[in-house]
């Protein structure tokens, strides 16, 4: 196995609580591997036992096939970039680059070059003298980066690189470093808790929840295949219904869903209680009151928000609960408030996970 | 218009209170060099006459300048062993949280509430009986037990307020703990460290029980020669020296000042 980076069950706990649970993890040379959950959940954790800065209870860490679980921070070949970015605010921008180089013993003419070039790289020309205090948010952003690509590190640890950025800046922030992470052929681990920013730019996203990783797979297997109700209501935006199982045969499995929905699902091995996720811009709308068969519902529209492009609908069903709709920008003058409509979707949109 | 204009009738209050206090502060000054110039053979304000005769007798007298040679260099030594421990005790304290590192903290901190008077008679006592040092050496341990705390007392919230990751940057690109700090921390730090180290070396300097009860009768500092001038009679020699510190005091102030506005101006 080429893993770069491989945790096997490692933990973390303070006192009897587990900051990280058993999470077990492989990154592959040149892959993105995002860590993506809630505030709390342990994903900085995680990261800063890759690093070293923080001693698992338990399992162990390797980097290129080698156990560093007990090796020192200095000792290991990742690269960190702080959500605080943490520059060396004594020393210009060149000096805060070539700083790594230095603690390597690399040839002063070497590291004038390699320096040279990552200032290229990180399109920071001109900025060499600066110190830190003197560089607008991004150019310190791309300091941090560059400081840590130098170095040439078995993996590249990103914590919430992008959160001290304005929305549009971190945009192309998080699009230059996926064209830098792909050309260098990067090995890259990357904390968030924005989805949004995980599907954009990771090869694959682990998904954590209370120091467990509840999924672990690449943005489309996570929205399209969510394993668990968490992972599905944490990516993207989605209907969860718990449902009962009441009939399976080889053309499908039937389950009772609340308001009166029945659900029939793709045939699969599924346990007696279920968490039914549907996506919102699977559901097909159409006026009328009449609801008959499986995988529809009736109700009444209910809230509309519009977003250019798309819009959305929120459609009120017999016990009160709302079901999200997402279409084209036409949605909102084809169903207005109030309007009754029949809610349809296809068996193939429907995942079944743990309930 | 802010309150702090001239024009808020509580603007004015607040000038002129800025004015009483710098009056305050700095008029007994002003009175020891006015004084230190006049011709009479008693301090006298206003100053009668011009005359630089009391700067040559202060200059001339090696009790006073053996003792400032003295001052300072007991001054210097405790600055720099303050500094040093201070230094490694305070970055023990804010950087690993152990049992008791409170209770530590704050008892580092005691000889600084104690009265000055306490302490020396305390300490007389205790070199009395335990000789571990003698001469000098002992007033620079004793002074030690008032820089050490007042070092500590200005690098903890220095060192506190210092952002940590910063720390973990230098050892993330290969920086062993020690390099780290002596790399990044310590450079960071260097205004606080600086300022801890100036404050060490003026409660040295002028530091006057201790040294009055522990100081070696044969290197006796300028604060215990000026004392025991002053007891015998006021002349304006001692005016002189008093005028010599303070002009040198406010040349380095000038001198800092300058220097900083060079940095600060890179
Ligand atoms: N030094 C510590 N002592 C005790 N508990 C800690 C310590 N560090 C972290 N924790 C706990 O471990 C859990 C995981 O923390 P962690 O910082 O990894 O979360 P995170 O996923 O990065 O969250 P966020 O998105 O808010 O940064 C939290 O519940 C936190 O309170
Ligand atoms: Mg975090």
């Amino acid at each position: 196995m080429n893993a770069e980076v491989e945790l096997r069950t490692v933990s973390k706990a303070y006192g009897d609580a587990y900051a990280v649970d058993r999470v077990s993890l492989e990154v592959a040379r040149g892959e993105l591997v995002a860590l993506l959950g809630p505030s709390g959940c342990g994903k900085t954790t995680t990261l800063r036992m890759v690093a070293g800065f923080v001693e698992p209870t338990g399992g162990a860490i390797l980097l290129r096939g080698q156990d560093v679980t007990r090796v020192p921070p200095h000792r290991r070949d990742t690269g960190m970039v702080f959500q605080s970015y943490a520059l060396f605010p004594h020393l210009t921008v060149a000096e805060n680059i070539a700083f790594g180089l230095k603690r390597r013993g690399v040839a002063r003419t070497e590291i004038r070059s390699r320096v040279a070039t990552m200032i290229g790289l990180m399109r920071l020309s001109g900025l060499e003298q600066r110190l830190p205090r003197q560089l607008s948010g991004g150019q310190q952003q791309r300091v941090a980066v560059g400081r840590a690509l130098v170095i040439n590190p078995a993996v590249i640890l990103l914590d919430e690189p992008f959160s001290n950025l304005d929305a549009q800046l971190r945009e192309s922030t998080r699009e230059e470093l996926r064209r830098l992470q792909q050309e260098l052929r990067l090995t890259a681990m990357f904390v968030t808790h924005d989805q949004a920013e995980a599907m954009a730019i990771a090869d694959r996203i682990a998904v954590m929840n209370k120091g467990r990783i509840e999924q672990i797979d690449t943005p489309a297997a996570v929205y399209h295949h969510p394993r668990t109700r968490f992972v599905a209501g944490f990516i993207g935006r989605a209907n969860i219904f718990d449902a009962e199982v009441i009939a399976r045969d080889p053309a499908g499995v039937a389950a009772r869903g609340p308001a009166g929905i029945t659900f029939v699902l793709p045939q699969g091995d599924h346990p007696g209680r279920i968490a039914v996720v549907l996506r919102p811009e699977a559901i097909r709308l159409a006026a009328g009151t009449d609801a008959h068969g499986p995988n529809t519902v009736a109700g009444v529209v209910d809230v509309v928000a519009f977003y250019g492009a798309t819009a959305q609908l929120g459609v009120k069903l017999a016990d009160g609960s709302r079901l999200l709709v997402e279409g084209s920008g036409d949605l909102p003058q084809r169903f207005a408030p109030g309007s009754a409509v029949v809610a349809s979707w296809a068996a193939s949109a429907l995942v079944a996970s743990a309930a | 218009m802010t309150i702090t204009s001239l024009r808020h009738p509580f603007g004015i209050f607040l000038w002129l209170m800025v004015a009483l206090v710098m009056v305050y502060i700095l008029a007994p000054l002003a009175v020891i060099v006015a004084s230190s110039f006049g011709t009479t053979g008693y301090v006298a304000f206003p100053p009668q006459g011009f005359t630089l005769r009391w700067y040559e007798q202060a200059l001339a007298n090696p009790r006073y300048v053996n003792g400032f040679l003295t001052s300072l260099r007991i001054a210097a030594i405790v600055t720099v062993v303050s500094s040093a421990i201070g230094i490694a005790a305070a970055y023990a304290l804010v950087r690993y949280e152990f049992p008791g590192s409170r209770l530590i903290e704050s008892l580092f901190i005691s000889p600084l509430v104690l009265p000055g008077l306490v302490l020396a008679v305390a300490l007389t006592i205790f070199f009395s009986r335990n000789p571990i040092a003698t001469g000098t050496d002992r007033l620079i341990l004793a002074h030690l037990t008032i820089c050490v705390p007042c070092v500590l007392r200005v690098v903890i919230p220095v060192l506190q307020r210092f952002d940590r990751s910063i720390e973990e940057a230098a050892q993330n690109l290969g920086a062993s703990p020690v390099k780290a700090f002596f790399l990044v921390t310590l450079p960071v730090i260097r205004p606080g460290i600086f300022a801890a180290a100036a404050l060490a070396f003026v409660m040295s300097f002028d530091e006057v029980e201790m040294s009055v009860f522990l100081a070696s009768p044969r290197e006796q500092p300028l604060t215990v020669a000026l004392y025991s001038a002053v007891q015998l009679a006021f002349d304006p020699t001692l005016a002189a020296v008093s005028s010599i510190l303070i002009m040198i005091t406010f040349a380095i102030m000038v001198v800092h000042q300058v220097v900083s506005r060079i940095r600060s101006a890179r």
